[in-house]
């Protein structure tokens, strides 16, 4: 039966060859959408490695150049936290905290392979802020601020792009003056958003200048709290000023910059997607309406209502086939040569999605003119001119 | 072969109710040749279409190879059809996407008939008709004479009892519709297969066994 559908098919080259056209820009279209929303969903399921809830981002405005006058108000500003009952952790840290819309790249070498890592400058409390948990080794203290060789935490990514699958801990990277030493490691870390893939980012004891900080306060903390702080912050120097945000707030912020694209494009594309369907049922239905001599010869010789009902259906498929194999062509060079830095398991998924909504899209399509031709009256189609 | 009793044919509209055919009573018997004449739209091809099971009598009762056909389902009739019956039209209705041979096998499709099989008995079947040398030509490249032999060619593919011709030699010159009656009565003579054939030429029903003639629905011969 294929070989006859084929048959039909490659005499009809001309017409069949826009509705396969059609297929084939459709399939793209759709194999794009589908690998985009499924890395961003492979993503977003994976665990981010921290928690944000009932913590703030304080970002305080010393109002002073000096790095050294900027230490000691931080340890006024530490020792004022300490005495808040609400306040579980805090930490001073660069200003790329998680969420934020700051970045700090860094390039780090070793044994002739590179990463290009987010560099944080953190203090020892971080951890217990965002309450992370290393897979490996320790996180640097206090006492480690004074050794030579930098202690660094990385995550996992960058372990892998540095140390394949050798032990990171105890390895030293970086330049003669500025080396630095692995402690430990982290499996996961989402800084940016919750559809973050795996990133090399590497934390380090916070140095000199820094006036960022993160705050975990006990659950059910109110605003008053928040004004209470703040005030109290500002009251520390003179001519202080503080800006408190809620991570949660931030987070989301910066998720939207990711799904809202997305719910554009899966709009843009369900329209597109609409017309195509509505294309493909015209041309079936206008297809059936002419050949319905055929369908009543086909009837008359022993062709039963579900003969002719998949006949047109498996015609329908056949073209989608040759356009999928044609589609297929290009999508398959983007895992082979490894465009956009994608795993390859994120474009097949994206490619058998693609398959799966054409098959479906088309034999939906195909399914009710299809249904309409087989239940056409063999004497009445074999009297019609 | 074929018996139609007390069969009765009414096509109904909102507004008109039509009598094509009359209290139809006939038998037609195994290995006979019989042509069905009338003027036109005194329902001969609505009688041709109901002893073929492409249409349903309002009343009466149908017979086919002792097997009284009544309340068969789609499925049924379509495999009654497909082994018991072959059908001739006189526009041919051959697809013409598909080469002669691919048109001839057509029947066999619907059987459980190997790519083999489908090709051997299709060859035999146009060798038959002398169209063995046009196997892999396409519909619109044959004479109407021609394009009639692939009608009978895929008519007599699978070996069926009954051959129901309508008009076969309708749109062919005489020399090209003698030959294809030449070709019916051999698959007659030679074969033993029943032919019921409507014609408007009484020549060709002539060189048939019995005649039937029909006049506003009803037989009068």
């Amino acid at each position: 039966m294929f070989k006859h559908l084929f048959k039909l098919i490659w005499k009809k080259k001309k017409s069949s060859f826009l509705m396969m056209l059609e297929i084939f820009v459709s399939f793209l279209i759709l194999f794009a959408v589908w690998t985009l929303s499924f890395y961003n969903y492979r993503n977003y399921s994976k665990p981010s490695g921290i928690d944000h809830e009932n913590v703030w981002a304080v970002f305080i405005n010393f109002n002073t150049d000096n790095d050294s006058l900027k230490t000691i108000y931080r340890d006024l500003v530490r020792q004022k936290l300490k005495t808040y009952a609400e306040i579980e952790a805090f930490a001073f840290t660069s200003s790329n905290m998680p969420y934020s819309f700051s970045s700090s790249n860094s390039s780090m070498k070793y044994n002739g392979r590179e990463t290009h890592p987010e560099f944080m400058s953190v203090d020892p409390t971080y951890p217990d802020v965002l309450k992370m948990k290393l897979t490996e080794g320790r996180w640097f203290t206090e006492g480690d601020k004074v050794n030579k060789i930098k202690p660094i935490v990385i995550t996992q990514k960058m372990k892998d792009d540095l140390f394949g699958n050798d032990n990171a801990l105890g390895k030293i990277i970086g330049e003669k003056d500025d080396r630095k030493q692995v402690i430990g490691v982290l499996r996961h870390f989402k800084f940016e958003n919750d559809f973050q893939a795996e990133t090399a980012c590497m934390l380090e004891p916070l140095n000199g200048w820094h006036t960022d900080m993160l705050v975990r306060v006990k659950p059910g903390t109110t605003v008053e709290t928040e004004a209470k702080l703040s005030k109290a912050i500002v009251q520390l120097g003179k001519d202080w000023s503080v800006e408190i945000q809620h991570l949660d707030n931030m987070k989301a912020n910066k998720n939207r910059i990711i799904w809202v694209p997305i719910l554009i494009l899966l709009i843009v594309c369900g329209f597109l997607i609409f017309n195509v369907a509505l294309g493909l049922f015209g041309v079936l239905f206008q297809t059936i309406s002419r050949r319905k001599q055929e369908i009543g010869v086909r009837r008359a010789i022993g062709a039963t209502k579900s003969h002719i009902l998949w006949h047109f259906v498996g015609e329908t498929a056949v073209i989608t086939t040759f356009g999928i194999i044609l589609g297929l062509f290009f999508a398959i060079q983007f895992p082979l040569l490894n465009v956009f830095d994608l795993d390859a398991f994120t474009y097949v998924m994206g490619i058998v999605l693609a398959i799966i909504s054409i098959y479906v899209l088309v034999i939906a399509c195909a399914l009710f003119p299809s249904k309409q031709a087989s239940e056409i009256y063999p004497a009445v189609a074999l009297h019609e001119e | 072969m074929i018996k139609l009793k007390n069969i009765e044919k009414v096509y109904r509209t909102s507004t008109i109710e039509t009598l094509a055919l009359n209290e139809i009573n006939l038998e037609v018997g195994k290995g006979e040749f019989l042509s069905i004449m009338g003027p036109s739209g005194c329902g001969k091809s609505t009688l041709l279409n109901i002893m073929g099971l492409l249409d349903e009598p309002s009343k009466g009762e149908i017979t086919v190879d002792n097997e009284t056909i009544r309340d068969f389902s789609d499925k049924k009739l379509a495999h009654f059809r497909n082994q018991k019956l072959g059908f001739i039209f006189q526009s041919y209705h051959l697809i013409n996407d598909l080469p002669v041979l691919d048109n001839v096998e057509l029947p066999l499709l619907y059987r459980s008939a190997s790519a083999n099989e489908r090709t051997q008995l299709a060859t035999e079947a146009l060798q038959k008709v002398g169209l063995s040398n046009r196997v892999k030509h396409y519909p619109t490249q044959l004479s109407g004479g021609q394009k009639q032999r692939v009608a009978i060619a895929r008519a007599i593919v699978g070996r069926p009892e009954i051959i129901l011709a309508d008009e076969p030699t309708g749109n062919l010159d005489s020399a090209m519709g003698n030959e294809i009656m030449d070709i019916l009565i051999n698959l007659n003579k030679n074969d033993g297969t029943t032919i019921v054939m409507v014609t408007h030429d009484e020549n060709m029903a002539k060189k048939t066994n019995r005649l039937v003639r029909l006049f506003d629905g009803t037989q009068v011969m």
